[in-house]
């Protein structure tokens, strides 16, 4: 399998990829929405979209601060303004809404959220919480769940590389997110949140079809060598070793062929619905389906491409240290 | 459900026919709600799809013993959700949400939620307006001292108060929360005959709140006692004996109407703590009815691609699947109904993220039917060790898809526990939707070898013949 023989090349791409994406987020940084920085968001629609100029010379009459006034349009195709101020409080908001409908644009107030700084301190707090906890909560599972499986490597080894998968996978989304803040002013919000945390659940699965495979084959493929052992006084004991007819490398790679229709047809047909979902959803779901479909495809990728070979990597270098 | 490979043909068919009679049933009941227009199990729309708003209050607690504070809470949101059932609105809701677990400061929050109305300022106001009455014990000197400062400061010269100066009324405990009832009356109409006519507003105090007060009246026989509406003085009258029994009269010299309003707001709620509304969230019905639409156009084309693949692909397995596929569907919108879940765009997303999840575990057990019929088996064996053997990989990646929506509600304020209710559910119902449906039909269709004939290669996958 190319992929196990040129796994230090995949291996080199995954880090490298990885790299990357830190860099784009820490380097870009991530712009965060009302719904963690706080502050108010005001959506109008107008028959008669009154000039940019002229809403903000009344704008500025206000005591606002910094914010921003953005063109778009709203789900129906309408001419709006986006207006992104600081927490406001009744009587502003009153003269905000005052300022952006003026007479004979038709204006209407169709949306409008306001988030105190609290809240959205705590909802920053909880996300990285959550984020966490689900990593978490998967190693263990994955090494429970692989707990049979002893040899050539422990069952918590093939968790930790699950993790580490899944750090690429939320990494790519997140970078992807964090380009977008830079170029188009993409917002992060809590949706965004929600995706990564779906992402983290759902692409573990392409991780794990390819490594049950590989818990299968090993017990396929092994030979098991019984031998008994005098123990110090008098006791004897049975000794159970292993050994392959075929290298590891080779059965992790008839794993990932064995699988591969398969890891690709499940990430497919998530990645259709969430294309469905992109180009037919609401505006409000656009960056969560963008989001989602970025981790589908990292997952699908990163459980062929790198956790596989890091598997092999991992087993042959600990071959190599127990040598010496 | 049968399980060896030979077996009995007519159970296999007389239990995939169930199979679709339970599926076509459900599907009938999720019409015959969505058709009539009173029924008992409706589609639930959060406000960002019906439109309405979204108000969080915070309470300030911090003058309130801990122990309290969940009863406290309990009885703010009776009396908000009285407040706002005054204005009309069809189904409010009206709840309490302790800030996270992982905060250092647990903070007690009130989420409003008023659908259909956009206008918040109304909304607001109106809740709001809702009084908090305080009783607080004068301190004559302190007050005395307090009026002259004033004085002289109106004189013209700038005057600091002295820092000691004592802050003149004394908590004494006794709020609006220990009201039982206010009443109007006219102060003389009871008793002596006098001239006066002034309104005057009797309460009545609950057990706890009387024998505060009659401990209160006791103990401070002679002081005044200053009641405070909104942080605003209205009265203080001298405390002349103990008083039991719990009644007590407010005179402020009010207006008949000014009297009339003080009791209805009180008999609707003095709040037993102050509240801030610290986040609001409108959206417009109309655009709430686009969001809807255009996640009801996305549910049916993702929907649709995927089945369109499975069909494909997979050819008659993939038939299977999609009937599967499709009483997931019913079954999920079923259950939306009966739960009843919340509805939110996100929620939206999350059930159409899971349309293309639910095949997953068809594909991965096709797929294992493949080699074993590779291997030379019959279909139907095929299925039935296909299905076992794909077993640990279906249920390890749903464990984990399922971990991690537990973990997403446990996170989650009201919008994300939406998602995360409709995604857990999900990933439980296609699971099932797999294993008895998709297991069912599959055993219950003609056994052939993969060489067999036009059906034999039905069995196939992809692009080859």
């Amino acid at each position: 399998m190319f992929i196990i023989k040129y796994k230090n090349i995949f291996l080199a791409i995954g880090v490298g990829i990885m790299i990357i994406s830190l860099g784009l987020i820490f380097g870009l940084g991530l712009k965060p929405g009302i719904d963690f920085a706080g502050g108010s968001l005001m959506e109008v629609s107008y028959d008669n979209r009154p000039a940019k100029a002229d809403v903000e010379a009344g704008l500025n009459e206000l005591d606002l601060g910094g914010y921003s006034l953005r063109e778009a349009d709203d789900e129906s195709g309408r001419d709006v303004y986006m207006l992104r101020t600081r927490a406001l409080s009744d009587s502003e908001r009153t003269s905000v809404e005052e300022t952006v409908i003026t007479d004979g644009s038709g204006g209407t107030i169709t949306r409008f959220t306001s988030v105190g700084p609290v809240i959205g301190q705590e909802l920053q707090e909880k996300a990285k919480w959550a984020i966490g906890a689900v990593s978490l909560v998967i190693v263990i599972y994955i090494a429970i769940a692989f707990l049979g499986v002893r040899w050539p490597v422990g069952s918590s080894v093939y968790g930790a590389i699950t993790v580490l998968a899944l750090a690429h996978d939320v990494m790519v989304p997140t970078a992807l997110m964090a380009v977008l803040g830079y170029f188009y002013g993409v917002e992060v919000d809590v949706l965004f949140v929600m995706a990564l945390l779906a992402v983290l659940g759902y692409s573990v699965n392409d991780t794990i079809v390819i490594f049950d495979r590989v818990r299968e084959n090993i017990i396929k493929y092994r030979k098991e060598h019984k031998k008994t052992v005098n123990a110090p006084g008098g006791i004897t004991r049975e000794e159970v070793t292993y050994s392959f007819n075929k290298p590891f490398g080779e059965i992790v790679g008839i794993s990932i062929k064995d699988t591969l229709l398969r890891s690709i047809n499940t990430s497919l047909t998530t990645g259709l619905a969430l294309v469905a979902l992109y180009y037919f959803g609401g505006d409000v779901t656009k960056n969560f389906a963008l989001v989602l479909l970025a981790g589908v495809i990292a997952g699908a990728y990163s459980s062929i491409f790198f956790a596989s070979p890091l598997l092999v990597w991992y087993a042959e270098w600990k071959e190599r240290k127990n040598k010496k | 459900m049968a399980t060896e490979t030979g077996g009995n043909m007519i159970v296999r068919l007389f239990y995939a026919l169930l199979t679709l009679a339970i599926a076509a049933s459900v599907a009938f009941f999720v019409y015959q709600n969505v058709v009539t227009p009173d029924s008992k199990y409706p589609f639930k729309l959060g406000l960002d799809l019906s439109g309405g708003s979204h108000l969080v209050y915070e309470a300030d607690t911090s003058e309130v013993n801990p122990e309290e504070v969940d009863e406290l809470m309990n009885v703010l949101r009776v009396v908000i959700e009285r407040r706002v059932n005054i204005f009309g609105v069809s189904e409010p809701i009206v709840q309490v949400e302790s800030s996270s677990v992982v905060s250092d400061e647990q903070k007690e929050r009130l989420v409003v939620e008023l659908p259909g109305v956009t206008d918040v300022k109304e909304a607001v106001a109106e809740i709001g307006r809702t009084p908090l009455l305080e009783f607080k014990l004068i301190d004559e000197e302190a007050l005395l001292e307090a009026v002259a400062m004033e004085s002289i400061s109106i004189e013209g010269a700038t005057v600091t108060p002295s820092e000691g100066s004592a802050d003149p009324y004394t908590d004494t405990g006794l709020t609006g929360r220990y009201l039982q009832s206010a009443q109007l009356q006219f102060a003389g109409t009871g008793g002596a005959g006098g001239l006066s006519n002034e309104p005057i507003v009797a309460i009545t105090w609950n057990a706890e709140g009387a024998a505060l007060f009659e401990e209160i009246t006791a103990n401070n026989t002679g002081k005044r006692l200053a009641i405070f509406l909104d942080g605003e003085e209205i009265s203080s009258p001298r405390i002349n004996e103990r008083i039991s029994g719990g009644q007590a009269v407010i005179s402020g010299g009010f207006t008949p109407e000014e009297a009339r309003d003080l009791v209805q707001n009180l008999n609707f709620g003095a709040l037993p703590v102050p509240i801030e509304l610290v986040s609001t969230q409108t959206i417009g019905a109309a655009l709430g009815g686009e969001v809807l639409e255009k996640g009801m156009m996305a549910g049916v084309i993702g929907f649709a691609f995927v089945m369109a693949f499975m069909l494909l692909w997979y050819r008659l397995p993939g038939l299977v699947a999609v009937v599967a596929l499709l009483s997931y569907v019913v079954v999920m919108l079923a259950l939306f109904q009966l739960i009843p879940v919340v509805l939110t765009a996100a929620g939206l997303a999350g059930f159409i993220l899971t349309i293309g999840m639910a095949v997953d575990a068809n594909v991965l057990v096709f797929e294992r039917m493949k080699e074993e019929l590779r291997d030379g088996k019959g279909s139907r064996e095929a299925a039935i060790v296909g299905f076992k053997r794909a077993w640990s990989a279906i249920r390890d990646g749903n464990v984990t898809s399922l971990l991690s929506a537990i973990i997403l509600f446990w996170f989650g304020t009201s919008m994300v526990k939406g998602f995360a209710l409709v995604f857990g559910i999900g990933v439980i119902v296609s699971m099932l939707s797999a294993l008895l449906v998709t297991r069912t039909l599959l055993v219950a269709l003609p056994d052939r070898k993969r060489d067999e004939g036009v059906v034999g290669r039905l069995y196939e996958s992809g692009l080859g013949k």
